[in-house]
């Protein structure tokens, strides 16, 4: 079977998933997972912890093989090449696996070279994201001696070096202070607004609800709701008035325990 | 008292818990054990055959004896985690225990008294047992045992203090980077010291630890303390023993009093150790061309950067040196050609199983194959790395010929070394990503050495890897070595690049195979680095 007759109709799509399953030794992690995302939108993919969000990150970024499905980002099979596939994507990760042992600026240069980016070009763009997130006067530090949001900050700019056109980003805003976190979502509005398509995790609903076009909402490696808020308060008939919040725990059921703590009274 | 009481009840439910939690743990216990109770045994032995003989031969110099051994074990049993790179006994990690209204001194206190209950410090006490029966008899042996547990109490105590100041120096990264290289090089010397002692006849080690011994220079150390003081006890010399006893105590008070001291400032931030540094003031750059040039030469800055890497690549030298050293002691014509040629082939083979070429990149490994590079490039680039990276074994291999085979068996060994290493290095791509050595636990420390975790299957490939590098070395090693076989020192003009570039030939083809294994199966690498699969 070729690959055009096995994927299903992508046109205008950056993101289509079909059937995506991961089995961790008899747990189902990820269970027949089907979304499209259409290019330059911000997608949020929002679930509790455990949900399974992540693992469908590391699955759409060829990090890690799916039990089941099949995957295209921009045209590019997930069970196809993975060069080219990993051509197309950026890709921050929870663990922001880093060269502890290099220096920022180092570490953006290497990541620019492995993309295939001329030295002249790659150094421009490495001054200009450590310029942009702050990082201009660490550049000369090892990663071992940044903190948690610096190698946040630095695994972003390395997801970014290489002007992917779409962006897996699991946690982007986690450990990054209110003004850096400013400037990040600043930068992917702009993103998306010149065609970058966002993939993006977040626990904090009030900003996936400001930033996110459209959002899914996976529990229990399912997804149970998709669509922009508009759309899902209207699936669910829930009311107008309905926040991201409250939709998100009606949506997974959440048992938001009201006891009274017997000390505390 | 009750707090202390649940702090230590808690942390040997927590190690208990710990062993029957892990098949790995419970059956390296159950290995340890034996071998523990064997040494025990034999120390015990020891000890006692040492102290009947020396009262008997030696009885002036039994005090002195006694005092270095004590001395030499304190100080081990202190500065193991440098030597060793594992602490004889736990170090306090009050980091759990600090958030609690808790008395500093009694979590101190409390970490000790759980340490005691260790296999490695229950070990120590059949052979003082041993050597308190042998210096007291049946009537004085309890005075003189008080007194040894009191000295081993001191021992623990002290290697707790030295842990945490370690921990403290750890928390500034320059620090903690010195010493665990001068850690891991202290661990080198000591452990070729002996070999090179013993064949040179140990005539000047000998004289002057005899002077020590005469001088009762040992005396001075509080971990002779005790010793002394169960000698005395021993003798009936009840108010030495006792004078002895107290000198201890007041050691292991201020052992006690340093270790609450440095704990306060560290857990309160007050251990100002100063700013980590930076790496390089001018602007960054990457000298090598390519994705192959930045892969190499990021491997090189990252090995340099890192203690570990750093004292492991400076320390590769001494295997082959410490063969070669060897052999010349065995032989009285010194080194031969055939000894130079079978070291060099030996320390290339030596790349198997011992230089993964993606353990390096560790957490960095998803990072890295998430890079649309192609998979021959990067493991061509990393296999590059570790020929630079073993650049010490290489130069020394070359000066070692230089001296005894001349300027001509220069080429021919390096040759040799560099063609065997390639091909070994290729049969061991297949082994990284067949059998990757997982990452270190959540929560560990990630740079933490990483060793044995990599099961049976790995042994078997790594064996047959060797056969194969070997089978596949051996035209060209035969090659490299006809010329010296044939007495036709010229004849090297042609067979070494021959060698050379049929030992290439054949690791591109055995490297291309790896890289579409590694494109095949990097989801199936990445899991399993992490422990799903």
């Amino acid at each position: 079977m070729s690959e055009s007759e096995a994927a299903p109709a992508r046109d205008g799509y950056a993101i289509v998933v079909e059937g995506l399953t991961r089995v961790f030794r008899r747990q189902t992690a990820v269970d027949h997972v089907s979304f499209r995302v259409a290019r330059g939108r911000f997608f949020g993919f929002l679930g509790p912890n455990g949900a399974g969000k992540s693992t469908t990150i590391r699955m759409l970024t060829g990090l890690l093989r799916p039990s089941a499905g099949d995957a295209w980002i921009e045209g590019a099979r997930l069970s196809g090449d993975l060069i080219a596939l990993k051509r197309k994507i950026g890709v921050l990760t929870e663990e922001l696996p880093l060269y502890e042992r290099l220096t920022g600026e180092e570490h953006l240069l290497f990541a620019a070279r492995m993309h295939g980016l001329a030295d002249a070009e790659g150094r421009r763009r490495a001054r200009e994201l450590l310029d942009f997130l702050s990082l201009a006067d660490e550049r000369g530090k090892l990663v071992v001696d940044y903190s948690q949001g610096m190698r946040k900050k630095l695994a972003l700019a390395c997801a970014l070096v290489h002007g992917p056109s779409v962006l897996f980003l699991d946690e982007p805003l986690n450990g990054i202070d209110p003004v850096s976190g400013r400037v990040v979502t600043d930068l992917l509005r702009r993103l998306t607004a010149r065609g970058v398509t966002l993939f993006f995790t977040t626990h904090v609903l009030d900003v996936a609800e400001r930033l996110c076009d459209e959002v899914a909402v996976i529990d229990r490696g399912r997804i149970v709701a998709q669509g922009t808020l508009a759309e899902i308060r209207a699936q669910r008939e829930l009311s107008g008035s309905a926040t991201l919040e409250e939709v998100f725990l009606k949506l997974v059921a959440a048992d938001v325990r009201r006891e009274d703590l017997s000390w505390i009274g | 008292m009750d707090r202390l009481i649940a702090i230590v009840g808690l942390r040997l439910k927590l190690e208990a818990r710990a062993i029957a939690g892990s098949r790995g743990r419970t059956l390296g216990l159950l290995l340890a054990l034996p071998a523990l109770l064997v040494f025990s045994g034999a120390s015990a032995f020891g000890a006692f055959l040492l102290v009947r003989l020396a009262s008997r031969t030696e009885p002036e110099l039994l005090l002195p004896v006694l005092s270095a051994l004590a001395t030499l074990f304190g100080v081990t049993w202190a500065l193991s985690p440098l030597i060793a790179g594992m602490a004889a006994t736990e170090t306090h990690d009050l980091t759990r225990l600090v958030p609690y209204p808790v008395p500093l001194a009694t979590l101190v206190l409390s970490t000790l008294s759980a340490n005691l209950l260790q296999l490695t410090v229950l070990a120590q006490v059949p052979p003082l047992l041993a050597l308190a029966v042998a210096l007291g008899g049946p009537q004085r042996s309890p005075f003189a045992f008080a007194a040894l547990a009191l000295g081993l109490l001191l021992v623990v105590a002290v290697g707790q203090t030295v842990g945490l100041l370690l921990h403290a120096l750890s928390r500034n990264r320059r620090l903690h980077d010195r010493a665990v290289f001068l850690g891991i090089g202290l661990g080198i010397a000591l452990s070729v010291m002996p070999v090179l002692v013993l064949s040179r006849g140990g005539g000047a080690a000998r004289r002057l630890l005899l002077t020590l011994l005469e001088r009762d220079v040992f005396a001075l150390s509080p971990f002779a303390w005790s010793v002394r003081a169960a000698v005395h006890a021993g003798r009936g010399e009840g108010l030495a023993a006792l004078a002895f006893c107290g000198a201890v105590a007041l050691a292991l008070a201020a052992s006690v009093g340093v270790s609450t001291l440095v704990a306060q400032r560290l857990y309160r931030g007050e251990l100002d150790l100063g700013e980590a540094g930076r790496a390089g003031a001018g602007r960054a750059r990457f000298r090598l061309p390519g994705a192959i040039g930045a892969l190499v030469e990021k491997e090189l800055r990252v090995a340099w950067r890192d203690p570990r890497l750093k004292a492991v690549s400076l320390g590769g030298v001494v295997g082959p040196l410490l063969i070669l050293f060897v052999l010349g002691q065995g032989s009285a014509n010194g080194i031969g050609p055939s000894q130079l040629f079978a070291v060099a082939q030996v320390a290339g083979l030596g790349v198997i199983g011992a230089s993964d070429a993606l353990a390096l990149e560790r957490q960095g490994l998803g990072l890295l194959l998430s890079f649309p590079v192609d998979r021959l490039a990067l493991l061509v680039g990393k296999n590059l790395a570790l020929v630079v990276l073993r650049g010490p074994v290489i130069v020394a291999l070359g000066i070692v010929a230089l001296v005894y085979g001349g300027l001509t068996a220069v080429p021919a060994v390096l040759t040799l070394v560099l063609l065997t290493q390639f091909l070994a290095s290729a049969a061991d791509n297949y082994l990284a990503i067949l059998f990757p050595n997982p990452l270190p636990a959540a929560g560990r420390d990630p740079n933490a050495p990483i060793s044995g975790t990599r099961g049976l299957g790995a042994a078997a490939l790594g064996l047959l890897a060797m056969t194969v590098a070997m089978a596949a070395s051996a035209p060209f090693a035969f090659l490299a070595w006809l010329p010296q076989l044939l007495g036709e020192p010229w004849l090297w003009a042609l067979t070494l690049p021959l060698a050379l570039a049929g030992a290439l030939a054949v690791y591109f083809m055995a490297a291309s195979g790896a890289a579409r294994l590694l494109l095949r199966r990097e989801p199936e690498l990445l899991a399993r680095l992490r422990g799903e699969e």
